[in-house]
């Protein structure tokens, strides 16, 4: 132990941060590190890239919830996603930037930031297929990232 | 004696200006108006739908990667909590750090709020 826990007293008014890092038996893996606005831009590609490891882990949660049960199968998300983050950046960097930063500029709302998302979209095909597809819509008309004049759009093109 | 050429036509219609579309016809426009509008606030919910399912799914296909994160953090934080304990209380024989209050291997968090 590396540290001991401290009360938090009224003086010293500091929220505690726990001082242990995880135990060295368990292998190491990076976090994630990206904030909501790229994670948001990349979700339908995770979501395609790593369907089994996604599906493997929240199996496994609904197995039991105990963060100690699945520690495996969340290590096998996180790489996969860093995976596909990494391959992002090499390929699409260009992309993703832009419609991230609109999807911060607009309050991260989807159909707020087609433009730049169109290409992200086309990007991401062309070079590595993944493809985004929303579970759930209706057949035989396009999805709405995809609807040519839609009523909901920007002002501004 | 009547001039020559007869005399001039007597004014007897009314001299008004023009009365403007018929009712019929305003009605019928107002309809016109009233359905296109009706319409496109059917396709906007339908839209809307979509738009709301599209938000849903991104979050949805976020959690495994966020939850695998928290998992592990909430991890660390109970071990560092157990060996703290094991530390506290090993003068008392008998004592098992971490041990659950409950007679059920069911996990329980020891927050309120799980651990996301």
């Amino acid at each position: 132990m590396s540290g001991t826990y401290q009360a938090p007293s009224a003086s010293t008014a500091k929220p505690y941060i726990e001082p242990a890092s995880i135990p060295d038996e368990l292998p190491k893996v990076n976090e994630i590190g990206t904030t909501s606005g790229p994670l948001k831009s990349a979700a339908f590609f995770i979501g395609a890239y790593c369907k089994e490891y996604n599906e493997d882990f929240m199996l496994c949660k609904a197995e039991d919830r105990d963060p100690a049960h699945c520690l495996k199968e969340g290590r096998r998300v996180t790489r996969c996603a860093t995976d596909l983050l990494t391959k992002m950046r090499e390929n699409c960097f260009a992309q993703w930037d832009a419609h991230w930063q609109c999807l911060e500029k607009n309050n991260q709302e989807y159909y707020l930031c087609r433009k730049p998302e169109r290409t992200l979209n086309q990007c991401m095909f062309e070079r590595l297929g993944l493809v985004k597809t929303v579970p759930g819509s209706p057949e035989g008309q396009p999805q709405i990232h995809e609807k040519e004049r839609p009523i909901y759009k920007a002002m501004q093109k | 004696m009547p001039p020559p050429g007869g005399f001039a036509h007597v004014q007897y219609k009314r001299n008004l200006s023009l009365r403007g579309p018929s009712g019929v016809l305003i009605l019928g426009v107002t309809c016109l108006v009233s359905a296109f509008g009706f319409y496109r606030l059917g396709q906007g919910n339908l839209e809307q739908r979509e738009l709301a399912r599209e938000k849903a799914w991104s979050r949805i296909h976020l959690v495994p990667l966020l939850l695998a994160e928290g998992d592990r953090d909430a991890y660390r934080r109970q071990k560092a909590i157990d060996a703290r304990e094991a530390a506290i209380m090993n003068d008392v024989p008998g004592w098992q750090p971490g041990q659950s209050v409950y007679h059920n291997p069911k996990y329980r968090s020891g927050h309120w709020v799980l651990p996301l």
